[in-house]
């Protein structure tokens, strides 16, 4: 009896977080899976089974979801690269004796602890046609031929990319400085010694060495680029003329704006199972990794 | 140092170098919080008659109370206080007890139980709102809040519990405490860095989160400071000295926080990468 009663423990630990999980993230996005496969406006008692209808349409007749699928890919594969390769420099010339080390480490950091809203919003006003920047290149005589930045569709994505910049760099610059100071110097020193440069030291121990930090970092600002929201929606709304939508805020309005919910559905699964071509890779070597 | 002709100038030339991109990079960084600063110790006068980087001549602090009672800040920031106070600590609570059952004790599938809370971490909460919406101004809000930080507060103090040595453990077997006890008074105590270092990152993330308190919270009374500040500014379009002393206001509780606890932010994102 008393070896029932022991083994049943565990489980009493885990309930709290494991029933709270399970209700407000595991089952609802399951729900909204089923959803998808309706027509509802979300008040309505009726709701009509339509299959995979809502995606045929999304991908064939919905041009904005197009933009935004697009805008969402693009954005990831710009963080991916533009986000991590800044942040590693930073982070390797942070990792060298100089001084100032903290302070520039912490003005770098800062953004970070901001909300995307007031990160928006002053990013807004820097933006703003007589803003700073509009500003600035005025000194230079430029300031009349200077873009409009977020007003004009040409310009608004690449302005918010440069917000997200200064906004996300914290982190990943963190990371790789922690993951720089666990590696050892020797390996650095004998290769100096046997003539290699900076560059064949960077990739060949540098990058190796770092794989593991690499790994989670690449893995957090692909998840964040695949579901940027409140960045985009507090500076531009999606706008102008739809040209910054992405998958999430289209999912937005497609749900609470135009009473789509089973459209907005299908289009939040749409982000799920895109993210998890990298995110089923990454929890394996997570969970393995921890077996070790 | 073949390929450099005179080594200590290499070196002096790659010093400077490395200087002049870090004081660059951060005047890149800091301008734009400076520039919301000055507009919002502008008045409107000075704004619109003088060149954008003309510090103000004289400093408008009024703008700051102003904002405050116009926007109601006070609530907003209530809110958002009420929140993380009760988020937080609950939070963190339940997923040391999960982390404890899963690096701890005798729990068959403890890697597979992992791996299912790990998905959440990647799980966008747009995919979850629709069937919540019980939850449209209604305090059990919290528990979302909760349950959506419970995948990274998990995956952080597992990570810290499995480098607590085992023997511990068998110490206080021995010694004749059971599960709860070896809970609160072996591995807590130990896992001190890695819970204070949660706090904090949990605080930040549920004080400035938006999406929920967007869908859910809508009712006036209800705002916390990132959706009470997007009212805030849609009455204000272009009052822009009003709005940049709103903006600096709701940045004051970050600072603050960032700057007493410094430390544990840093310790605490390191943390993440040992996993």
């Amino acid at each position: 009896m008393s070896v029932r009663v022991r083994s049943l423990k565990p489980w009493l630990f885990l309930f709290p977080a494991a029933f709270i999980y399970m209700a407000v993230v595991l089952v609802p996005s399951l729900n909204t899976l089923v959803l998808s496969l309706f027509k509802w406006n979300g008040a309505s008692p009726v709701m009509i089974f339509v299959g995979w209808d809502n995606y045929v349409k999304l991908f064939t007749e919905d041009t904005v979801f197009k933009l935004a699928l697009t805008n969402t890919l693009l954005w990831t594969i710009a963080s991916v690269l533009i986000l991590t390769a800044l942040a590693l420099l930073m982070a390797m010339l942070l990792n060298q004796k100089i001084k100032g080390r903290l302070a520039f480490r912490s003005i770098f950091y800062f953004p970070s602890i901001l909300s995307a809203v007031v990160v928006a919003i002053t990013w807004r006003w820097m933006y703003h046609p007589q803003g700073l920047i509009n500003g600035f290149l005025g000194l230079f005589g430029v300031g009349d031929n200077a873009p409009a930045w977020l007003a004009e569709p040409r310009s608004a994505m690449e302005s918010v990319f440069v917000t997200s910049l200064w906004f996300g760099l914290g982190q990943p610059l963190v990371l790789f400085l922690a993951g720089l100071q666990t590696i050892a110097r020797d390996p650095h020193e004998a290769a100096i010694i046997d003539g290699a440069n900076a560059w064949q030291r960077f990739s060949r121990i540098t990058i190796p060495m770092l794989r593991e930090t690499l790994i989670i970092v690449l893995a957090t600002v692909f998840v964040n680029g695949m579901r940027v929201y409140d960045l985009i929606f507090a500076m531009t709304g999606g706008g102008p003329a739809e040209s910054t939508q992405v998958l999430s805020t289209w999912m937005y309005f497609q749900t609470f704006t135009f009473a789509n919910v089973g459209v907005g559905a299908a289009i939040s699964w749409i982000l799920i199972a895109i993210s998890m071509v990298v995110i089923i890779p990454y929890v394996r070597y997570t969970t393995k990794k921890s077996e070790q | 140092m073949a390929q450099s002709p005179s080594p200590t100038f290499g070196r002096a030339a790659s010093r400077f170098a490395t200087y002049a991109v870090l004081v660059l990079g951060s005047i890149l960084f800091l301008v734009p919080v400076f520039y919301v600063l000055m507009t919002a110790l502008k008045s409107r006068h000075d704004l619109a008659s003088m060149p954008f980087f003309a510090l103000p001549p004289s400093l408008h602090f009024e703008n700051f109370p102003k904002a405050w009672t116009d926007g109601s800040l006070g609530t907003y920031i209530g809110n958002s206080a009420l929140i993380s106070v009760v988020k937080v600590p609950l939070g963190v609570l339940v997923e040391a007890l999960a982390a404890f059952a899963l690096t701890r004790m005798d729990l068959k599938g403890a890697v597979t139980i992992f791996m299912v809370f790990l998905v959440g971490m990647m799980i966008p909460m747009q995919a979850t709102l629709v069937p919540l919406n019980v939850f449209l101004n209604n305090p059990g809000i919290i528990f979302v809040y909760i349950g959506f930080g419970i995948p990274f507060g998990i995956l952080i103090l597992r990570g810290f519990f499995r480098t607590i040595p085992k023997e511990l453990d068998e110490a206080a077997v021995i010694d004749g405490c059971g599960d709860g006890q070896r809970f609160l008074k072996v591995i807590l105590p130990l896992a001190k860095p890695a819970v204070a270092a949660l706090f904090i990152l949990d605080f930040l993330s549920t004080w400035n989160e938006f999406l929920l308190a967007q869908i859910f919270l809508t009712k006036d009374s209800m705002k916390t400071i990132t959706t009470g500040l997007m009212t805030f500014v849609g009455q204000h379009l272009t009052d822009y000295t009003l709005l940049n002393a709103g903006v600096v206001l709701s940045m004051i509780p970050s600072i603050v926080v960032y700057m007493v606890f410094q430390k544990q932010f840093v310790s605490g994102i390191a943390g993440a990468v040992k996993g």
